[in-house]
């Protein structure tokens, strides 16, 4: 996808291995980040999330939904992620399916825990309206408008602000005789009740190129890369979540490294996320 | 129901019959792209981008090698309709769209000017909210200014229909499935002619020349509106370069 020359190849490689990156960043350092929330007026909470080149939309939508019969006490959260072909030419048609499938599982692994929706960065059990009846189903669109590199990082940045946006109706459950037990619904126009995103982890990814790692590659820096590690840390510096992308294999303790690397920086770009999500809703009240 | 309020004569969203909906118009919203776009028609966004004129990607699809090969892809987001459905890609409406907007677009682009080169254009609708076709063909239209490819005359598109015996301009998703008649229509602005006109439904001769002529006038007035944008980032990138 990028056509880069031997000499241009060569010059990523050795302004990393010098601490100074081709846009004169350092090694750990992000772009500039820019978030705007409530962009897409028809869903319950939005966001987009620029990251130098790079622009992601994600959308929550609730709907109500009826639980599983394994889960009753526990609503249902699906992500799903598609790649735009205004971000490039490749993406167009079916072109497009890989990266999405692989970014919308990384993201599940990273957001959602397991299958039983235990570890979830979502309490599940906040979705519900009554139980074993009633629960809110959560649908959550990632939309890859432009791409330049570290679509994951972005794209999970963009989630935990549309979930801070997110507003979900206040409902009245009625049970009455003559319905037979079908609860009776009452969605609130006015009142909405906001999630408690305190928990949703960023993801941070460490691009390793030669013998360094970096954060927030671009997609001439990914062109380099032997692998790369994506690490989802919360506020409390725990790891919900961890992918290896690439064909290298990598040393353990390089892993290790990594990942304290990884929570080191997190915290950074939470508390930068963080202001920029109060920006973003003091633009909103104005 | 009543889509003009008899006593006022004002439509469900407050509109009058001949006024469109508020237009918003950004270029260069997707860096990495030749040229992109932006085109907001009240809650109706679209996002488009171009690639090209580049290297023909795929010879087979070549027809004329004197000519570029214009290209476009049209996309709805998941998030972009009210309701929430899982749509396959390349479904049948979303093929005639991106072929309708490829036909308006190579109207105007002088294709014979960029021999053994292809153009892509692709289109992501981020909101839909009626007129979708006509938000498209306008954002390209942007999209294809900004990426600098030589174009005849700048196409634009607008939408009409007539409802409790009404001509009403630029139809939103309420109006559009009333189940009336709904014009799109697309010309080439200066040249005063018509790239594409489309209806459904049936309607009098004599009521569907109002009603075009409507769509017409709309259309004229998006032009306008575009020249200015245009004009308004060539002044930009003017006061940019010093």
């Amino acid at each position: 996808m990028v056509g880069l020359s031997e000499g241009e190849k060569h010059f990523i490689r050795g302004g990393i291995a010098q601490d100074l990156r081709a846009d004169g960043r350092t090694k750990l350092q992000f772009r500039p980040v820019t978030v705007e929330t409530g962009v897409i007026p028809q869903a319950n909470g939005s966001a987009r999330v620029r990251l130098g080149a790079t622009e992601v939309i994600a959308s929550v939508k609730a709907e109500l939904g009826k639980p599983t019969v394994l889960h009753p006490d526990k609503g249902k959260v699906s992500i799903y992620v598609d790649c735009s072909p205004t971000a490039a030419p490749i993406f167009e048609g079916r072109g497009s399916e890989d990266l999405s499938a692989e970014l919308s599982v990384a993201l599940q692994r990273c957001l959602l825990g397991g299958k039983s929706g235990a570890g979830a960065a979502i309490d599940l059990s906040s979705l519900i309206v009554l139980e074993g009846k009633a629960c809110w189903d959560l649908y959550i669109d990632g939309l890859v408008v432009s791409s330049d590199g570290n679509l994951l990082d972005a794209l999970a940045a963009a989630i935990k602000v549309a979930l801070s946006d997110t507003g979900i109706p206040k409902v009245n459950v009625s049970l009455n005789a003559e319905t037979d037990g079908e609860p009776e619904v009452d969605v609130s126009d006015e009142e909405f009740l906001q999630f408690d995103t305190s928990s949703v982890p960023v993801i941070v990814t460490l691009t390793k190129v030669g013998k360094h790692y970096i954060v927030d590659a671009t997609s001439e820096e990914e062109s380099q890369m032997s692998s790369a590690v994506s690490v989802s840390v919360n506020r409390r510096g725990q790891i919900c979540g961890l992918t290896k992308r690439g064909g290298a294999g990598l040393d353990p303790t390089v892993i290790f490294d990594m990942i304290s690397v990884a929570k080191h920086v997190s915290q950074r770009f939470i508390s930068l996320l963080d202001s920029e999500i109060a920006a973003a809703e003091a633009v909103m009240d104005e | 129901m009543e889509y003009v309020n008899p006593l006022t004569g004002f439509r469900v969203d407050g509109r009058r019959p001949n006024e469109m909906r508020q237009l918003k118009g950004e270029v260069g919203v997707v860096s990495r792209a030749d040229g992109s776009a932006l085109f907001e028609m009240g809650n109706t966004r679209v996002i488009a981008a171009v690639y090209g004129p580049r290297e023909v990607q795929n010879r087979s699809q070549q027809v004329n090698s004197k000519e570029a090969l214009v290209r476009c892809e049209y996309r709805m987001a998941e998030f972009s309709t009210g309701d929430r459905r899982r749509k396959p890609k390349g479904d049948r409406r979303s093929t005639e769209i991106s072929l309708v907007i490829r036909q308006t677009m190579e109207a105007s682009i002088l294709t014979h000017l960029m021999p053994h080169s292809q153009i892509d254009i692709f289109v992501q609708v981020l909101q839909a909210d009626g007129g979708t076709r006509s938000a498209c063909i306008n954002a390209a239209t942007l999209a294809l200014a900004d990426a600098g490819i030589p174009m005849r005359d700048i196409v634009t598109s607008c939408s009409a229909g007539y409802l409790c015996s009404s001509p009403l301009l630029d139809l939103n998703y309420i109006e559009d499935s009333a189940g009336g008649p709904d014009v799109t229509v697309g010309i080439l602005a200066k040249m005063d002619k018509v790239t594409l006109l489309q209806m459904d439904a049936k309607l009098p001769m004599d009521t569907f020349e109002t009603v075009m002529e409507l769509a017409i006038e709309g259309c004229k007035a998006i032009a306008t509106y575009i020249r200015e944008i245009l004009l308004e980032n060539t002044k930009q990138l003017e006061y940019r370069r010093g």
